[in-house]
């Protein structure tokens, strides 16, 4: 026993000496102390052309938002809807109550939904920055010249598109490029407007980038010739724009080659089954079992009824109810045309709804004048919501008597597709693969028609939005319930040239309203048009006289409220002499 | 016998095992002696231990002090011991009766202190170290050695939680950093981040080096202190096998969960909550609601879910109909459920809760030739929580051994392997940030009680039905866990040699290491029950490993001449941790449930990542130098030099140094006529300890690829992304060590022959060059993890107290009490240049942050409005500074500061409540810990109780948002404090008004009436033992044998509204925060050891 001790611990011993010398020896060497960093890559490595090409997807990856917060994708249902009066948070008082102060005008600094936008944003910007500064820099020769034009200018167009986001959210913003140093960049103030730099970054992209691409969801020349029109339009540069979109409805065609047109069912915009198609000018690409929700359409992933169970999709959360306004803005006259009077509040041509009921009260739906994009826009109780059961009304609802009794519809998968088009990974079903619009042919439309009008061109304008409305009255396209229509539609055209500029404003102002509804444009909209104040207020006192736990009382203040606040916590980290607070806050 | 040993070196262990089993049934002609066993007073000494030297034959005295023993022989000598007293060797020669007359001891200033390369004692040493006696320790039925430390040292503060194998926050001497304020482990001289795998019956000796003049001998990772951990081995001395067996049985109780109104009382607040809110809207009162009607006042339903349909009553509902239509499985097509009312409440809590048994057992082989010494230990813990399936379960087998080749040589090793297992576990952070989770603690209290557990025929009941919003049926949460399996394996240990190269002079070299291995699997359960369900059924699977190895050479002379002793240390280390890979997989939807079929071939949508950690090296050399004169002067000097892979090359090196000095001052002449002071030492200490607990990537800049950040469907797919990159994190290539000065200044004393021990330290540790992620402003990016940059500092000071009083209490028996108590100062001296401030915690159910790390402030500290009240009535809202949403009975805020036109702070009030009002509402950090420890022994009982104290720290309690207001998840459950809430007749309420509002005034914003105090004083032990030895049969060899009962955490004294006032978190910057705590509750142990 003893001898077999001896034989083992002296192998041992001799074992673990020599161990222990290579260990020391190899201790002693001076690299021991260099240990590279795993699973990560150097801009050397990048500087190739697979590796531009990556950092550019990774630039184009920032449109969805990347699930940083329900309030980061470009669909802007709170910053643009919910802000426009167009809906309200919806669910219950509790839930996600960071949206409780915003919606209600009263944001303050610290905000966290603000921040997230704008941390996200700028994001965007910076991907931008590297590639573009990568992209100079390089010095791999498998990246040719063409590559250098095309990647600078799809990066030029993604920047141009987040500083217009950053531009119409925070007005004043600190403009930063790919020339800047990191320490250069923190010190750029934000008192320089910066349209001018969105305009020559779209303006580049415009000339330079090619009519189709191979990849659908790049941008190609015409979104960089819609965007920068917009731009112009928000700048009230309405001569630049009316000949710019002229030139995009005239010329202009998707990245796989095609015209741009309408589609000729308005509700196809808004499935998954359609995406990438001949109305979509530009939008954010989602797709679903990638093996993260970040690649799918994530901000809309609250926005669903409440508690369906297996009757209706998704289940959860119950957010983006659509507003009372809302609804009432889609009753028509007689003609078919909308209450251009603004009257649609008035009691007697207010929709009816349920409101109040319970699932198992009885409940006849309106039987007034509609338009037909209603129901394709708003899931209201006893119309079918899309392939899924009627709308049940409260049953779907989470707090009625907070949020009142509409569901969104836009953003809602159809159950044909709930297996294939949502992503199962997740505790719900509502990251799905639906594309979110952020310019569509008909969105254009009407920014052309605004600019003709303005330009006094009337009877163009004219045009552009009967070419929209006659899209929407295609009776074979409406909701239909047992075969027939599932409410009383009626749309007509407007007939009657148009003559007076006032009248053919507000006309197409409304029907950006009911086209576009959802689509996060609203806010915008009005804080360009200048009425953001009167509009607001007076969505405020109808829908919070209905609401009032969740809306009463709110107001929106002139001056103030038509942008965020600067994050407090990048006032406090870049100083307040770099970023100044914006006026009210 | 030889040769089998030799060939199958695999069962060598079993062996070995049975050789020495066997040794100890032989044994040689015995002859009887009796005696009696004195103390000093010549009172009866019951309960000694005598052993015969060098055998394992033992006995212990009776209630009498006698004992009668079996000897072999003449040469037979006698080990008497016993607590308090000195241990003696009586040489039995011829005598058959052996008198012994106990002198008390003094063995405080002979205590062994080891600390890591070297050992000394007591009396030598200069610096704060603390030593603590694991056996003390062995009756707390937790198997994690940090907890079992709570209380026990000075300056340690250990917060924990009650999950089974939790990690806790371990802290010495206070928050040195932002992060990384773990002390550095060091078990048989091999570094370690963690000691969750030891058993504490292996444990030896526990040093905690609390100051820099001893602790940095390490360095650069010694800032936040060293728990050195010395486990057990063979004695210096010949002795034949010894066995012990030490085993723990044990139920904990889980308590009582929070009040909750009942279902009817849960209707009636609903009313109330409508009514307040129509008043506060002036608009009239209209009841509605899904499942209690429309009436003026509420009616229960009896079913609350048919088909979808609630607040139904029993006529409504046809069940042999209803019964044909039930489906709960989503794939055979709509769920139908038929939910029963549960009109007498579901107690949730008792619901997901279980009384949960523990057991321990530990077998100990050990014993000593004269050329070997060795130590075997086989432990098994196994301990279930008090949450259904969750589970903790460790095996152990550890094998110390050291071989003498030759006079001079001395090899030997110090070996564990170790099984673990946790299961259903919760938070961050390897469960230490459970109570900031939403878990299913949480969950029993969001859940309203009329919805039954299950439903009527045998699925899950939940929210489903309509109008109890969104918690999840936590039964069925737990139940999902339930196939859920994972377990890691390791080996952890080192192998050394050692060469007396002089008489005084020794070499040692030693190799440790840790390899772990780890695999689970788990299932993700596709609900139904619920408001927000599961869409799909997952499963995934896991497994990967680390490995770390340590080198250690170090040379000591330790030398007296005359009145000088010498001891010198010279040493060289390297290592290499933090290397790791895991893989990780999972997917979707397998054709069947059954867990035997699943494997990762029969899911869909099948995503694998896999990950891979970059490791760090160090280099490193370091010296010790200590000196005495006379031996009532001491001094020593000890430096380190460290380069680290963590920090670029023109940072990487640190040089450490710390001195001390110590004066026995009862040694001098002119203390000799003091004969009450038995020892008076004073000392002092100063030194220099590094952190380097930065990303070990922390010096690159680097891009990364991102399924989740950065890839996007650039082809237009549904289905398909393509790779994108975006850059990950900005390195610092000069990021260097933080550095925290210490300097102490300790007194001991020893009194009265021992009967009093007091020690304390007056310390301050300043950390420098701290090492904090600057965030980086997101007009650079929002996405790019900062680099850590040397530029806050911290300052931590306190007071470190021990006394301990031991005497007799009359003839035989005795008691000694160990008081110990902490003082912590803890403050941010700086952020950064013009950051004044760091937030951590988001808020998750509340806006903006809670958190905020702040100059001036403590780590940690709760940020928010300061509540001063409920508003009493309108005028008082009129007359107050504006407020958004204010109104009677909610929240009237403290207007105490505005911006100025620059956008700065001004100090002053403006007369409206904004974002910049917001002020520090509370500290987690306690400012004093404490514990009292009380030993009485009397004859053949022995009975000790401790009890621990956290005094000065806040919690926020963020449960309240849940349960006390209705707005919260409209019609989940609701807390019993809203019957005291805000009326116009009750102004001074516990809970504001309750009303639907969601708002700022209401329950939106952190503010202070979140924040509650902390305080606590916990029984947390209490335990009667009983020696039996003398009532065995004479047969049996037992040296010990002691049965005991306990009980823990027999109360709480606490202010403290939550579950529990242990809340602890996952991270140093951001902890206190109490969402769902998984509270230490009462448990019963019986215990019992062997030894013979």
């Amino acid at each position: 026993m003893k001898n077999s001790f001896n034989h083992i611990t002296k192998a041992f011993t001799a074992l673990s000496v020599v161990l222990i010398l290579i260990l020391v020896v190899s201790a002693c060497k001076k690299d021991f102390l260099e240990v590279p960093a795993n699973g990560s890559l150097t801009e050397e490595v990048l500087s190739s052309k697979k590796g531009l090409d990556g950092l550019l997807v990774g630039c184009y990856s920032i449109l969805t938002g990347r699930a940083a917060s329900f309030y980061t994708g470009m669909g802007n249902w709170v910053h643009g809807s919910i802000l426009g009066g167009e809906a309200n948070k919806g669910t219950n008082a509790g839930d996600q109550t960071v949206v409780n102060p915003v919606e209600r005008y009263e944001t303050l600094p610290n905000n966290g939904l603000v921040g997230d936008k704008w941390r996200i944003t700028y994001e965007g910007v910076a991907r931008c920055n590297t590639l573009l500064r990568l992209v100079g820099s390089t010095t791999d020769g498998t990246v040719t010249a063409e590559d250098k034009v095309r990647l600078i200018a799809e990066a030029r167009f993604l920047r141009g598109l987040y500083y217009f986001e950053l531009k119409r959210l925070w007005n004043n913003v600190p403009y930063v490029d790919e020339t800047m140093t990191a320490e250069e960049a923190v010190k750029v103030s934000n008192n320089v407007d910066v349209y001018p730099k969105i305009e020559a970054d779209l303006q580049h992209a415009f000339d330079n980038l090619p009519e189709t691409q191979s990849a659908l969801g790049r941008a190609n020349k015409w979104a960089a010739g819609a965007l920068l029109a917009k731009v112009y339009l928000y700048e009230k540069k309405f001569a630049e724009a009316k000949t710019l979109f002229t030139d995009v409805i005239n010329n202009g065609k998707t990245s796989s080659g095609e015209k741009y047109d309408l589609m000729a069912r308005y509700a196809d915009n808004f499935n998954a089954e359609f995406d990438n198609n001949k109305e979509s000018v530009f939008a954010a690409q989602a797709a679903v079992n990638t093996g993260d929700i970040g690649n799918s359409n994530n901000e809309n992933v609250l926005n669903f009824p409440y508690n369906t169970g297996s009757d209706g999709p998704a289940g959860c959360c119950g957010f983006f109810q659509p507003s009372f306004d809302l609804v009432n803005s889609f009753r028509t006259d007689a003609n078919g045309l909308p209450l251009l009077d603004g009257s649609y509040n008035n009691p007697a041509n207010a929709v009816k709804s349920d409101q109040g009921l319970l699932s198992s009260d009885p409940f006849t739906a309106d039987a007034g004048n509609l338009d037909p994009r209603l129901d394709h826009s708003v899931g209201r109780r006893s119309i079918p919501y899309l392939d899924w059961i009627d709308h049940p009304g409260n049953n779907w609802i989470r707090d009625q008597a907070y949020a009142g009794p509409y569901s969104p519809k836009k953003f809602v998968y159809y159950k044909a597709t709930s297996s294939t088009l949502t992503d199962g990974s997740s505790w719900t079903r509502g990251y799905t693969a639906q594309n979110q619009p952020i310019i569509r042919f008909a969105d254009v439309l009407l920014m052309a028609a605004e600019a003709e009008i303005e330009a006094g061109s009337l009877e163009k304008a004219r045009e552009y939005v009967n070419r929209v409305r006659a899209r929407a009255a295609d009776p074979g396209t409406w909701v239909k319930k047992g075969g027939s229509n599932a409410a009383n539609y009626v749309i007509g055209m407007y007939n009657s040239p148009w003559t007076d500029q006032g009248v053919a404003r507000t006309a197409v102002r409304l029907e950006r309203k009911l086209e576009l509804s959802g689509e996060g444009q609203r806010f915008f909209d009005l804080v360009r048009w200048g009425v953001a104040a009167d509009v607001l207020n007076a969505y405020l006192q109808h829908d919070g006289t209905l609401l009032p736990t969740q809306l009463g009382g709110a107001t929106f203040t002139a001056g103030k409220n038509e942008y965020y606040p600067i994050p407090q916590s990048q006032i406090d980290l870049q100083g307040p002499g770099v970023l100044k607070q914006n006026p009210g806050y | 016998m030889n040769q089998t040993f030799y060939l199958r070196p695999k069962f060598g262990v079993v062996w070995l095992l049975l050789f020495f089993l066997s040794a100890f049934s032989l044994s040689a002609q015995d002859r009887r002696v009796t005696g009696t066993i004195t103390s000093a007073d010549n009172s009866a000494l019951a309960g000694a231990t005598l052993l015969v030297k060098g055998t394992t034959t033992g006995t212990v005295s009776d209630g009498d002090g006698n004992f009668a023993i079996n000897v072999n022989g003449n040469n037979a000598i006698l080990v008497v011991s016993a607590t308090g007293f000195s241990t003696q060797e009586i040489p039995v020669g011829e005598q058959a009766t052996v008198n012994v007359q106990m002198q008390d001891s003094e063995s405080a200033l002979s205590e062994v202190v080891v600390t890591g390369y070297t050992t000394e004692t007591r009396r030598q040493t200069t610096s704060a170290v603390a030593t603590v006696r694991t056996k003390d320790l062995a009756v707390v039925p937790t198997g994690n050695v940090e907890q079992q430390l709570q209380g026990r040292v000075s300056g340690l503060t250990v917060i924990t939680n009650g999950q089974p194998g939790t990690a806790s926050l371990v802290r010495i001497r206070g928050f040195g950093s932002f992060g990384g304020n773990q002390p550095l482990f060091v078990v048989d001289g091999v570094p370690t981040q963690n000691i969750n795998f030891l058993s504490p019956d292996d444990i030896e000796n526990t040093t905690v080096m609390k100051d820099a003049s001893s602790a940095s001998i390490y360095g650069a990772r010694a800032a936040s202190g060293v728990i050195v951990i010395t486990t057990k081995r063979g004695p210096k001395t010949p002795q034949k096998l010894k066995v012990s067996y030490d085993a723990l049985f044990g139920w904990t109780d889980p308590g009582q969960g929070q009040e909750i109104l009942s279902p009817q009382e849960t209707a009636d607040w609903t009313w109330t909550a409508i009514r307040n809110t129509a008043a506060a809207n002036g608009v009239p009162v209209v009841y509605k609601n899904d499942q209690y009607g429309t009436g003026n006042t509420p009616v229960l339903p009896d079913f609350i879910n048919v088909g979808g349909q609630g607040g139904l009553s029993a006529s409504q509902v046809n069940l042999a109909e209803e019964s044909r239509k039930y489906n709960v499985n989503p794939d055979n097509g709509p769920v139908y459920q038929v939910v029963r009312a549960n009109k007498e409440g579901t107690d949730w809590y008792g619901a997901i809760t279980r009384t949960a048994p523990v057991m321990r057992h530990n077998l100990g082989f050990s014993g000593a030739t004269e050329s070997a010494r060795y130590y075997l230990g086989l432990s098994l813990q196994d301990q279930a929580g008090i949450l259904l399936y969750n589970d903790f379960r460790r095996h152990t087998f550890r094998a110390n051994t050291e071989f003498d080749l030759g006079k001079r040589v001395r090899f030997g090793e110090n070996l564990q392997f170790t099984y673990r297992q946790v299961l259903g576990q919760g938070g961050g952070n390897d469960g230490a940030g459970v109570p900031s989770d939403e878990n299913s603690i949480l969950g029993a209290f969001r859940m309203n009680p009329i919805i039954p557990v299950y439903d009527e025929y045998g699925g899950y009941a939940g929210t489903a039905a309509k109008g109890f919003n969104n918690s999840r049926n936590p039964v069925a949460e737990r139940d999902g866990l339930k196939d859920n399996k994972g377990y890691g394996v390791s080996g952890f240990g080192n192998v050394y040699v050692e060469v007396d190269l002089l008489q005084d002079l020794t070499f040692k070299t030693s190799l440790g290491g840790n390899y772990g291995n780890f695999t689970g699997r788990n299932y993700n359960r596709r609900s139904y029950e619920n408001s927000e369900n599961n869409g799909a059924f997952g499963y995934g699977e896991f497994s990967g490993n680390s490995f770390s190895w340590v080198v250690t050479n170090t040379l000591q002379y330790k030398k007296k001449f005359g009145i000088h002793g010498l001891e010198l240390l010279l040493g060289q280390e390297a290592l290499k941790d933090g290397g790791f890979r895991s893989i990780n997989a999972s997917g979707l939807d397998p054709f069947s449930q059954d867990p035997n079929y699943i494997t990762l071939s029969n899911v869909s949508s099948r995503v694998v990542t896999s990950f891979n950690q970059t490791p760090w090296t160090y280099s490193s050399y370091f010296g010790r130098a200590h000196y005495s004169l006379l031996d009532k002067y001491y001094i020593t000097g000890l430096i380190r030099r460290d380069g680290s892979s963590r920090f670029g090359p023109d940072t990487r090196y640190g040089v450490f140094p710390g001195i001390s000095a110590a004066w026995r001052v009862s040694g001098e002449s002119f203390m000799d006529g003091v004969s009450w002071i038995e020892d008076l030492k004073l000392r002092a200490g100063w030194g220099q300890m590094g952190n380097d607990q930065v990303s070990p990537t922390n010096q690159f800049s680097a891009f990364a690829s991102s399924l989740g950040s950065a890839a996007y469907a650039i082809n237009g797919s549904n289905s398909g992304v393509s790779e994108g990159f975006y850059q990950g994190q900005v390195g610092n290539p000069n990021a260097q060590w933080e550095v925290s000065t210490t300097s102490n200044v300790g007194l001991e004393f020893l009194l009265l022959n021992g009967k009093f021990d007091f020690v304390i330290d007056l310390w301050k540790k300043e950390t420098d060059k701290l090492l904090f992620a600057v965030p980086l402003a997101q007009v650079l990016g929002g996405f790019a993890q900062a680099p850590a940059q040397n530029v806050a500092s911290m300052l931590n000071q306190g007071i470190d107290l021990q006394i301990i009083n031991k005497g007799r209490l009359g003839g035989n028996s005795r008691y000694e009490a160990t008081l110990t108590g902490s003082w912590l100062h803890n403050e941010i001296t700086k952020v950064a240049d013009n950051i004044p401030y760091f937030d951590a915690a988001g808020g998750g159910r509340l806006a903006g942050n809670l958190v905020r790390n702040q100059v001036g402030q403590s780590i940690s500290s709760f940020f928010g409005y300061q509540v001063l009240g409920y508003f009493k009535d309108a005028a008082e809202v009129a007359s107050a500074p504006e407020q958004e949403g204010a109104g009677p009975g909610r929240f009237r805020f403290a207007d105490l500061n505005s911006l100025d036109d620059d956008g700065n702070l001004t100090g002053k009030p403006d007369g409206v409540i904004d974002a910049a009002d917001r002020t520090f509402i509370g500290s987690p950090v306690p400012k004093f810990t404490g514990g009292l420890n009380l030993k009485v022994v009397m004859g053949m009982f022995d009975v000790e109780t401790y009890l621990y104290t956290s005094v000065g720290n806040k919690i926020f309690n963020m449960s309240k948002w849940y349960t006390d207001f209705y707005p919260s998840f409209t019609g989940a459950a609701i807390g019993a404090r809203v019957k005291d809430s805000w009326t116009p007749d009750n102004l001074d309420a516990e809970t504001p008004i309750f009303e639907t509002a969601s708002n700022f005034s209401t329950n939106t914003q952190p503010n202070s009436w979140y924040v509650e105090d902390g305080s606590f004083l916990r029984m947390q032990n209490i335990n009667i033992g009983y020696n039996l030895v003398n009532i065995l049969p004479g047969r049996v060899k037992v040296s010990r044998a002691r049965v005991y009962v306990g009980a823990n955490n027999i109360f709480t004294i606490t202010k403290y509204k939550g579950l529990d006032p242990a809340v602890g978190g996952a991270a140093d910057t951001n902890f206190g925060i109490d969402v769902g705590n998984y509270p230490v509750t009462r448990s019963v142990i019986v215990g019992l050891g062997l030894t013979f």
